[in-house]
């Protein structure tokens, strides 16, 4: 069991991927955009924190490197649904900001539960 | 009539004016030296010696005079022919200059408004990703919750299935839109196309028949040997399609010399040497309004649901990043070829000659 902090700005995803972890038996907190993200750091650590890129008011990259500095040894798996500009790109870059994982959108839940079981697992031990 | 007169006029003055002239002098001459009396003559040269002299230097004079006239004239001609030529071929480089320019205006707005589409299907793409694992959780955990051998349970499959399609819709959007940066490699075209037709016999019917006619030499490109393969397999598909069943798919891959003929239909192409591929079918052809939008992503004649509209217009974006052109011709009824033009790489440091270094 682990303690997440999930940043998702599309509803549905979020309200699904909360219910997916809270089923393999996770805390989840929940957060908007970037800034929730942000405040909510302020008072709680989480284990690993599950996050969109492209979201309004704070993007992904940005809270990535944030959390990264002020958080090092939290682990970060990035999110992204393609598209826009260059998404593999952001995932890259998500990856060299300190990202641990990154994955595609519509990402394999059973896939992001063994990597969120391996990084809490690996952390532990 | 009137008109046919007033040329018939211009004509006499100009041709026979100067016969007749001469002609009614000669007649005067005989009619003087015949009918004058010798006395007269005698009488005129006595009183004037010089007469015959006068008369002399008269003709010598009107007779030089002449031939400047005929010199002026021919030079006038001349010049007239000249500045002819020049304003003719003025007009011709008008007319091509022309052309030329509606040609790019063209091809400009079309590079943009696939541009634009690109752009668009990628922002698309993007927020479906993202409905569709919204789905796709759903569904998932919906599964989890109820017994595995119900009609629920294997409902929900099929809506798994169905989703699953929709994300390889999507990777297809995708590819389209997006600029991968890949490794260009030397590809060997014609193995290329082989290779694609290897790949592709096992699908096409038995009365499709494929011919592929080439040139002796090894042609040689800088690209992604996958993305070249995709052309062919776009491309041969669409004119399987176009053929409904039957029918012969020409493949013809040649050189092009620098002042081949056929750069003038792609004004955009680059000076350098090219390779031109031709796939041509003997299907249902297209009119001009089809022809138009066929490199439209999302634009298909087939019915619902049996092309996605996709297939010529990643030809066209992977053609662009290999520096390539296309160009369509058709006629409905008879068939339509597609004309590409690929940039050949030349293997400058085959024998470990490398001059720049």
């Amino acid at each position: 069991m682990a303690k997440i902090l999930l940043v998702e700005d599309d509803d549905l995803v979020r309200d699904m991927l909360a219910q997916v972890l809270t089923r393999a038996s996770h805390e989840v907190e929940s957060a908007t955009n970037g800034e929730e993200a942000t405040e909510i750091l302020k008072t709680s650590e989480p284990d690993v924190m599950v996050t969109d890129i492209i979201m309004p008011k704070k993007s992904g990259i940005t809270l990535i490197s944030e959390v990264k500095n002020k958080h090092p040894h939290m682990e970060i798996i990035a999110i992204s649904g393609g598209g826009r500009l260059d998404p593999t790109g952001y995932l890259d870059l998500s990856e060299s900001l300190g990202a641990t994982v990154s994955f595609e959108k519509p990402v394999d839940n059973a896939t992001l539960l063994m990597a969120i079981d391996l990084l809490v697992y690996g952390n532990k031990h | 009539m009137g008109r046919n007169l007033q040329t018939n006029r211009n004509h006499f003055s100009y041709v026979w004016l100067p016969y007749v002239a001469a002609l009614t002098g000669i007649i005067f001459s005989i009619l003087i030296w015949y009918h004058l009396p010798t006395k007269i003559i005698d009488t005129l040269t006595d009183s004037y010696p010089w007469i015959i002299l006068v008369l002399g230097i008269c003709v010598s004079v009107l007779t030089g005079f002449a031939i400047q006239l005929v010199q002026l004239t021919h030079e006038r001609k001349r010049s007239y022919e000249k500045i002819n030529e020049n304003f003719k071929k003025e007009i011709g480089e008008r007319i091509h200059a022309e052309e030329t320019k509606q040609k790019l205006e063209k091809a400009l707005l079309q590079g943009q408004k696939l541009q634009a589409i690109g752009t668009l299907a990628g922002g698309i793409a993007h927020d479906f990703n993202n409905i569709l694992y919204a789905i796709i959780g759903y569904a998932e955990l919906a599964r989890e919750d109820i017994p595995q051998d119900g009609l629920a349970h294997k409902n929900l499959g099929k809506v798994l299935e169905g989703c699953k399609r929709g994300q390889e819709l999507v990777a297809r959007i995708l590819m389209f839109s997006r600029r991968q940066h890949h490794d260009f490699k030397p590809v060997n075209v014609k193995e290329t196309i082989e290779g694609a037709l290897g790949l592709l016999r096992p699908t096409i019917p038995a009365s499709v028949s494929i011919q592929l006619e080439s040139v002796d030499k090894d042609i040689v490109m800088l690209g992604d040997q996958t993305q070249l393969h995709q052309i062919i397999v776009n491309l041969i598909n669409n004119a399987v399609d176009a053929m409904d069943g039957e029918g012969t798919v020409n493949i013809r891959l040649s050189d092009v010399s620098s002042s081949d003929e056929i750069f003038s239909q792609f004004p955009n192409a680059i000076q350098g040497r090219y390779c031109k591929l031709e796939v041509s079918d003997t299907g249902h052809g297209m009119d001009q309004t089809t022809m138009a939008r066929i490199f439209e992503p999302f634009f298909t004649t087939k019915e619902v649901g049996k092309g996605t509209g996709l297939g010529l217009a990643t030809v066209h974006t992977i053609l662009k990043e290999h520096q390539g052109e296309i160009l369509v011709e058709s006629q409905l009824g008879s068939g339509s070829t597609f004309t590409l033009l690929l940039p050949e790489y030349l293997m400058e440091n085959q024998n470990g000659q490398n001059t720049t270094s």
